[in-house]
C-alpha cells in the first residue's frame, strides 16, 4: 500500500472494512436483544424488498421480451385503468403499515431508558471519548492507542489498527445500562454496532440510549459523526466482563481514584510530575501540538521554545485550564484532574528545551481550580 | 357537496377517474375544492396524532 492510501485509510476506510470483514458482509447479528432485533427487522425487509424487485422486474423482462416490436409491431394504445391504479396504490400501503408496525415495536424498547441499573455518561470531544460512571466517582478518558508510527506507514498496521485505545469502556453482561450522550466541542457520534447503538453526541443536549450485553467479550467501534481532523483516530472499545468481575473492576478503580485525590495534597518531585505529564500530554495534547510540542502552524502553536510560555506561568496554566475560547484549544478544568493538570503543565515547561525548571504542584491547581 | 369530499378523498389517494375529473372541472368551483381539501389536511394531521400518542402510550 503506498504513503498516501495508507493515509487515506486512516481517515476511517479502513476501520469501516476490517469491520465488515470481522461480520461478514451483513450487519452483525450483535450480543443484545435489541440488536438481535434489529438484525432481524432488517433481514424481513431485505426479503421483503427482494420479493418486490423479482416480481417488478420479472414482470418488466417479461413484458419487454413478449411483447418486443418485431412481434407487435403496432403499439396498443390505451389510458387509465382505476382499478389497476387502485390495487398499486394499496398494496405499497399495506406492505409499508406492515413494515412499521414491528419496527415501532422495537423503536419504543429502543428508546425505553427506564430501570437502569447503572448510568454512563459518554462525552464526546476532539478526539477521544471521555466515560463517566455516575454515581461511582469513576471517570476517565479513552484514546485511540495506534501509534502515529502506522498511520504514516512507516510500520506495517497492528491487528486492530485504528481501533483500538489506551483505557477501554468496562461493562457488566447483563445488567441494563443507561447511556448519557454528550459532547463538549462539535457534534461526535458513538457507535458500537455489535450493541446497535450509533446516538450523536451533541454539546448542550444529553440523548439516551441503554444496552444489556449478553456475552462478555471485546466489542469496537468509531465516532460516526465526522468531528474534525482527527475524526478516524476516536475509535471506542467496550470490555464486556461477567457481572462479579466487573464490580472487582469498578471498586478498584473507585479506590484509584481516592488515590489521586489524595495524591493533590503531598508534594511531588520533579521526575514524578515529569512521567507523570508526558502521559498525559502524548494522549490528550499531542494530537494538536504534537509530540515534540513543535506544532502544525497556522493552526496550532509550537510550545517548545514557546518564550510566553516560558516566561509566563500565570498565562500558561490559565490557557490549559480554561482554554481559549473561538479557538480549537479546549478547557481542560473538568477533564483533567489537578494532578493530571500540574503533571502537564510541568512538563510543557521542562521538555524540549523548556527547562524553566518550574514544578507545578497539584495542590497550586487544585487551589487555583476552587478560584 | 358529497362530490367534492370524494373527489378531494380521490385526490389524497392520488387515484381518480377521468370521468370524474372532467366533471369536477365542468362544473366545480374552485373555493369549494380548496375548503374541502384543508379541512381533509387538517383531518389527517389528526389521525397521524392519534396514532402517533396512541403508539407511544
Ligand atoms: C484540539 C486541539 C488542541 C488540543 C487537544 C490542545 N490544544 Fe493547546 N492550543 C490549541 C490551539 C488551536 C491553540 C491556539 C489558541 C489561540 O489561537 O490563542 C492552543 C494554544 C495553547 C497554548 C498557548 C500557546 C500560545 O502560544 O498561544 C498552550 C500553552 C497550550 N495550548 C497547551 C496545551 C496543552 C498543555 C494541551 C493538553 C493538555 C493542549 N494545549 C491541548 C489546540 C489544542
Ligand atoms: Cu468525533
Amino acid at each position: 500500500m503506498s504513503r498516501r492510501l495508507a493515509w487515506l485509510s486512516g481517515s476511517g476506510v479502513m476501520g469501516l472494512s476490517a469491520q465488515a470483514q470481522a461480520s461478514g458482509w451483513n450487519m452483525p447479528v450483535g450480543v443484545t436483544d435489541i440488536s438481535a432485533e434489529i438484525y432481524s427487522l432488517h433481514m424481513t425487509i431485505f426479503w421483503i424488498c427482494v420479493v418486490i424487485g423479482l416480481v417488478v422486474f420479472g414482470v418488466m423482462f417479461y413484458s419487454l421480451f413478449r411483447y418486443r416490436r418485431s412481434r407487435h409491431p403496432e403499439a396498443a394504445n390505451f389510458h387509465e385503468n382505476t382499478t389497476v391504479e387502485v390495487i398499486w396504490t394499496t398494496l405499497p400501503l399495506l406492505i409499508l403499515v406492515g413494515m412499521a408496525v414491528p419496527a415501532t415495536a422495537t423503536l419504543k424498547k429502543m428508546y425505553d431508558t427506564s430501570d437502569a441499573e447503572l448510568d454512563v455518561m459518554v462525552t464526546g470531544q476532539q478526539w477521544r471519548w471521555r466515560y463517566e460512571y455516575l454515581g461511582e466517582e469513576v471517570a476517565f478518558t479513552s484514546n485511540m492507542s495506534t501509534p502515529r508510527a502506522q498511520i504514516r506507514g512507516e510500520e506495517p498496521f497492528g491487528e486492530h489498527y485504528l481501533l483500538e485505545v489506551d483505557r477501554p469502556l468496562v461493562l457488566p453482561i447483563n445488567r441494563k445500562v443507561r447511556f448519557l450522550f454528550t459532547a463538549d466541542d462539535v457534534i461526535h457520534s458513538w457507535w458500537v454496532p455489535d450493541f446497535a447503538v450509533k446516538q450523536d453526541t451533541i454539546p448542550g443536549f444529553v440523548n439516551e440510549n441503554w444496552v444489556r450485553i449478553n456475552e462478555p467479550g471485546i466489542y469496537r467501534g468509531q465516532c460516526a459523526e465526522l468531528c474534525g481532523m482527527d475524526h478516524g483516530f476516536m475509535p471506542i472499545v467496550v470490555h464486556a466482563l461477567e457481572e462479579d468481575e466487573f464490580d472487582a473492576w469498578l471498586a478498584e478503580r473507585r479506590d484509584e481514584a481516592a488515590e489521586e485525590a489524595l495524591g493533590v495534597d503531598r508534594d511531588w518531585a520533579l521526575e514524578e510530575l515529569m512521567a507523570r505529564g508526558e502521559e498525559v500530554y502524548g494522549a490528550i495534547c499531542a494530537s494538536c501540538h504534537q509530540v515534540e510540542g513543535q506544532g502544525m502552524l497556522p493552526t496550532f502553536p509550537a510550545l517548545a521554545g514557546n518564550e510566553r510560555l516560558i516566561d509566563d506561568l500565570a498565562w500558561h496554566s490559565d490557557t490549559v485550564i480554561n482554554g481559549v475560547s473561538g479557538t480549537a484549544m479546549p478547557a481542560f478544568r473538568s477533564t483533567l484532574n489537578p494532578v493530571e493538570l500540574a503533571a502537564v503543565l510541568t512538563y510543557t515547561r521542562n521538555a524540549w528545551g523548556n527547562d524553566t525548571g518550574d514544578t507545578v504542584q497539584p495542590a497550586q491547581i487544585a487551589e487555583q481550580l476552587a478560584r | 357537496m358529497w362530490q367534492v369530499i370524494k373527489s378531494v378523498l380521490a385526490a389524497f389517494f392520488g387515484v381518480q377517474k377521468e370521468r370524474q375529473r372532467r366533471r369536477d372541472f365542468e362544473e366545480g368551483r374552485p373555493g369549494h375544492f380548496i375548503l374541502v381539501g384543508l379541512g381533509a389536511a387538517a383531518v389527517l394531521v389528526g389521525l397521524v396524532v392519534l396514532v402517533a400518542v396512541l403508539v407511544a402510550r
